[in-house]
């Protein structure tokens, strides 16, 4: 299992089209995916969970991945966040 | 009796009775199951979740949306693959023993309550994806979305708040009588379907709804922009009269589809379509013309947040290529203001855009933009007979500079291995008077020239046509422009080019016989137009116009040209 903490750096935050990138981009990959902010844990696999983190800009996520592919699905999503999901 | 004023998108009355359409309200039924069932209730879910999905996936694969639409549709296939979702319906049934219909209207109304409670306005207008998912999944469950048009008669007019340009299609095909939508604006793309396809249709009809009841007699006058509802008896005999003519008319154009546009004495005139959105191509099939005379590019860019790409282009010239050949697709590049397109180019204000950046000068200002699209359409070459068209031209400047354009596209494609076919006719729209002076000159450095009348008017005689006030000096039949339209044939017959009209002059009657007899090859006018275009051509006499030629070109005023013509 891995745990990475990731800061959101696009102005917009977790709106409605990074939430679609993320999960996108996570169902690629067998292993488990999470992501917490303060106590609430979602999967990251779905839309509906994504969305609901409403994370906004500055804020901190934890995520948490499971699984054979895991350091791979990190790597793909903490790259997504910090290219501010190609946005400005 | 009761009038309500809208704007008509087409000509023609129609008489029928009124049948309200709304979004219906979804009848939910909440039960407990038995848990003997649970299982088939599952199935049932995943059975309708794939359906409604590969239901999306199809409308996500229609070229003819505009990539912020297929974003949105992806969105709601990807809320349907959610697997939180499954689980929760899966819970709902399995544990809570709710019935599907109870279990997915539950599921959705918790999120959209999540959703508008988030504090948050990016997400919180997203309720509305999640109302249309339940609303497209459920109806689909309930089977609601059968047919809404199945009990409805042909003598019906339609009601409704907001119309698709599919519905639209499937209206016509049941051979409904008309269309009253409550919104809408003339361009939209159902008012282009709808008006391409003759079918009576207002939009902007505000209040209509409350004002009116189903099986009223309604009555659209498409030529005078309003709707009669419960008209008196007299009124209705009229309208009757004036629709059973507009019947008859249309009856005999119909016979004409197989007929060719040939002169009385004897001359073929290519009689050529205009076309403004990708979905007119069925009604040009249907209606046998030449070909495709003007293919407006301008909605694939004014439509959405986002430029097109060269892949979504190619797929879309290539499609209507395919349909239209062998008859050729002449394709215009960009044609708009800066205006229309400030959202997504860097265009600074302009004082006066009518005279600004538009038409080439907008492509030969971003030239990247305007590679994508020389590029796309060199390949989509290949799938059928396409032209090419540059817009508001003023001379062989700009012409020089869009040829070597072209040129460095053919060569960056051959090295990149992609196949295209730069073997294409190259044509300029002649709109301005600079153009027109100097259409020799023009007429040698391409292979066609097409007169667009509207801009040709509007800048030979100074006059902005959207300006009501000034209207009357609006004048086709200014000599101005009877010398411009012969001096611009005369140039290019004289070096063996081909001359075509495709501004509004050429779609209307009045005017068809002059320009034939000043020698123009070609007309190229809307789809719904074409038929009685064509019976003014197999009408004309040429030869005996033409006798009456040099006393048209010696007229002092437009009032001394429109008594001879």
């Amino acid at each position: 299992m891995i745990r990475k903490t990731i800061k959101i750096v696009n102005k917009l935050g977790m709106h409605a089209r990074p939430a679609t990138m993320i999960v996108k981009a996570a169902v690629k990959y067998r292993s488990e995916f999470k992501i917490i902010k303060f106590d609430m844990e979602i999967n990251g696999k779905s839309i509906m969970g994504v969305m609901t983190l409403a994370a906004e800009y500055g804020s901190e996520l934890e995520l948490v991945a499971d699984g054979v592919d895991e350091e791979f699905l990190i790597k793909e999503i903490a790259e997504m966040f910090a290219s501010k999901f190609g946005e400005e | 009796m009761k009038k309500i004023k809208g704007n008509s998108v087409s000509n023609g009355v129609a008489i029928g009775k009124a049948k309200i359409i709304k979004k219906h309200e979804l009848y939910i039924e909440h039960k407990k199951i038995h848990k003997s069932e649970v299982k088939f209730e599952l199935s049932r879910f995943n059975e309708d979740v794939t359906f409604v999905i590969n239901e999306l996936d199809k409308l996500i694969q229609d070229y003819t949306y505009s990539q912020e639409n297929r974003d949105i549709l992806e969105s709601h296939k990807m809320i349907l693959m959610d697997p939180e979702f499954k689980k929760k319906i899966s819970k709902f049934i399995a544990d809570d023993l709710y019935n599907l219909e109870h279990a997915i209207s539950t599921y959705f109304t918790e999120a959209a309550d999540i959703f508008s409670n988030l504090n948050n306005s990016y997400l919180s207008h997203r309720v509305s994806d999640f109302e249309d998912v339940a609303y497209r999944l459920l109806s689909h469950i309930l089977d609601e979305r059968k047919d809404i048009l199945e009990d409805v008669t042909q003598n019906s007019i339609l009601i409704m708040e907001n119309i698709t340009p599919s519905f639209v299609t499937k209206v016509f095909e049941k051979d409904i009588r008309g269309l009253c939508i409550e919104r809408g604006s003339r361009n939209s793309h159902s008012s282009i379907i709808a008006r391409s396809m003759n079918l009576p249709m207002l939009v902007n009809t505000l209040g209509l709804m409350g004002n009116i009841k189903d099986e009223e007699d309604l009555i659209i006058d498409g030529n005078n922009d309003y709707i009669i509802i419960s008209p008196t008896k007299s009124v209705l005999e009229k309208y009757k009269a004036i629709y059973k003519r507009e019947q008859n008319v249309r009856n005999g154009l119909l016979k004409l589809i197989d007929v060719e546009p040939i002169t009385k004495d004897g001359k073929k005139i290519k009689l050529m379509s205009n076309i403004e959105i990708p979905q007119e191509i069925d009604q040009v099939l249907k209606y046998k013309s030449d070909g495709i005379g003007l293919f407006r590019t301008e909605f694939l860019f004014i439509d959405s947040e986002d430029l097109p790409t060269e892949e979504e282009q190619y797929e879309i010239y290539k499609k209507i290529a395919e349909k239209s050949a062998p008859n050729p697709l002449t394709i215009r590049t960009i044609d708009v203001g800066g205006d229309k397109l400030s959202n997504i180019l860097n265009i600074a204000y302009e004082e006066n855009p009518n005279l600004g950046c538009r038409g080439i000068r907008i492509s030969l200002e971003n030239i990247p933009i305007f590679k994508q699209q020389i590029k796309a359409i060199l390949r989509a070459n290949i799938h059928g007979n396409i032209k090419i068209m540059f817009p508001m031209i003023s001379g062989v400047d700009e012409l020089l500079k869009v040829k070597e354009i072209i040129e460095i596209c053919s060569k960056e494609l051959s090295k990149g291995g992609i196949p295209f076919n730069a073997d294409m006719e190259l044509g300029v729209m002649i709109e301005i008077p600079s153009a027109v002076i100097t259409s020799d000159s023009i007429a040698e450095e391409c292979d066609f020239l097409s007169i667009g009348t509207n801009d040709l008017i509007q800048y030979t005689l100074a006059v902005d046509r959207d300006n009501q006030s000034i209207s009357d000096y609006y004048k086709p039949t200014h000599p101005s422009m009877i010398r411009s339209i012969k001096l611009t044939v005369d140039n290019a017959h004289k070096i063996g080019k081909k001359v075509a009209v495709c501004g509004e002059m050429a779609s209307e009657k009045k005017y068809v016989k002059l320009l034939l007899a000043l020698g123009v090859d070609e007309l190229s006018v809307s789809p719904g137009r074409l038929l009685i275009i064509k019976k003014e051509i197999i009408d004309c006499n040429i030869t005996e116009m033409k006798s009456k030629l040099d006393r048209i070109l010696s007229c002092k005023t437009s009032k001394e040209v429109m008594k001879l013509i």
